[in-house]
């Protein structure tokens, strides 16, 4: 009885533990993001949007690049079918964290599948990655808690600007976008020592920095491809290298 | 119109998110793909933190955002790269970025 209870109150405690530790990982990224939350709160007032569709925007897209792209968009008078392009390229990355989470999910009924997949953002894709990396397993929970724990500070953070408007837009320059940076180096440079991750993150952040001014909307995905594809073919010559000179 | 404007919005984002979730898909990543793919979030991660540090006008050099960003990136490297806890590189290094930026508006 005695030994039952213990046990419950150790899983107990591991589950407000990971539940915990899936809201520190997210923080720092969700932090970072207020200022495009707000920004994208206030600009859509601006672009003619009321109070609730800036704020339902934010609650159905959940999407920061994309809805603030296409904001600007229909600002400057383009037709909803640019729109609707400039969304999916922008939001094409998803693709690749879907696929890559595909084996974790497979197995998941129906309503985790959809609630996952609904919240899967950047921020909760590097996030997640990082545990399963560590706990060598994907925790559904801890992907959704973090999920979640984003959901909240995006729809704040939009609402704060619709109600603030752009005299608080100035946040912008504060530097928050540095805690994006930090944990994202934190989140890759641990693993750097394997060659193949060094060339994926040189590759892959060479090809973003100099497609940025000509591709705004799709280079973060071709960069992600060419990171891939370089490191994909290293770790094969690499393979094969090590092969002829053990045989 | 708006409305239509926000429901295709959240349609395309969700497809994009979702696709690879359904079973609908009958499909399984091979060893080749799942290796492939066990490089995306390095990638992702980096293409898109490298370019608020690394600016790139087309034209002209490359510049950085600041000497801010920049020493508080590399502090964030080395420490990353020493396995630090990300929680602790995250501080450390947003502490770094801050106190910079204040010594800068202090000393100009």
């Amino acid at each position: 009885m005695f030994q039952l209870r213990s046990h419950e109150s150790a899983s107990d405690s591991a589950r407000q533990s990971l539940t915990r530790q899936a809201i520190l990982d997210t923080i720092p990224l969700s932090i970072a993001v207020i200022p495009w939350g707000m920004l994208t709160g206030a600009l859509a007032i601006e672009a003619g949007f009321s109070a609730f569709q800036a704020q339902l925007m934010s609650l159905i897209v959940f999407a920061g690049a994309a809805q603030l792209s296409a904001i600007t968009l229909l600002t400057a008078g383009s037709s909803f079918s640019s729109i609707f392009a400039s969304t999916f390229v922008i939001s094409s990355r998803h693709l690749l964290y879907s696929i890559t989470f595909r084996q974790h999910v497979e197995a998941l009924p129906l309503s985790s599948r959809l609630v996952i997949g609904f919240l899967l953002t950047d921020e909760m894709f590097a996030v997640s990655e990082a545990h399963s990396n560590r706990s060598r397993s994907f925790s559904p929970k801890f992907a959704i808690v973090s999920g979640v724990t984003f959901y909240l500070f995006w729809n704040l953070a939009t609402l704060l600007g619709i109600i603030a408007g752009e005299y608080f837009v100035k946040l912008d320059s504060l530097g928050l976008d540095f805690a994006i940076v930090a944990t994202f180096i934190a989140m890759t440079f641990a693993e750097l020592r394997r060659y193949p991750v060094l060339i994926a993150v040189l590759m892959s952040g060479l090809t973003a920095v100099l497609l940025k001014p000509i591709l705004a909307d799709s280079y973060i995905i071709i960069a992600a491809l060419v990171g891939m594809f370089s490191a994909y073919i290293f770790a094969d010559v690499q393979a094969s290298q090590d092969q002829q000179a053990s045989s | 119109m708006t409305w239509l404007l926000l429901l295709g919005m959240a349609l395309i984002t969700f497809v994009n998110r979702y696709l690879f979730f359904s079973t609908a898909i009958y499909y399984s990543p091979g060893v080749r793909l799942r290796r492939f793919l066990s490089y995306s979030s390095y990638s992702v991660l980096t293409a898109i933190w490298a370019p608020i540090i690394f600016r790139f006008d087309g034209q002209s050099q490359l510049q950085f955002a600041g000497i801010d960003y920049l020493l508080a990136a590399v502090l964030a490297g080395l420490l990353s790269f020493y396995r630090v806890a990300s929680i602790i590189v995250v501080v450390l290094s947003t502490a770094l970025f801050f106190l910079i930026r204040y010594y800068l508006s202090w000393s100009l």
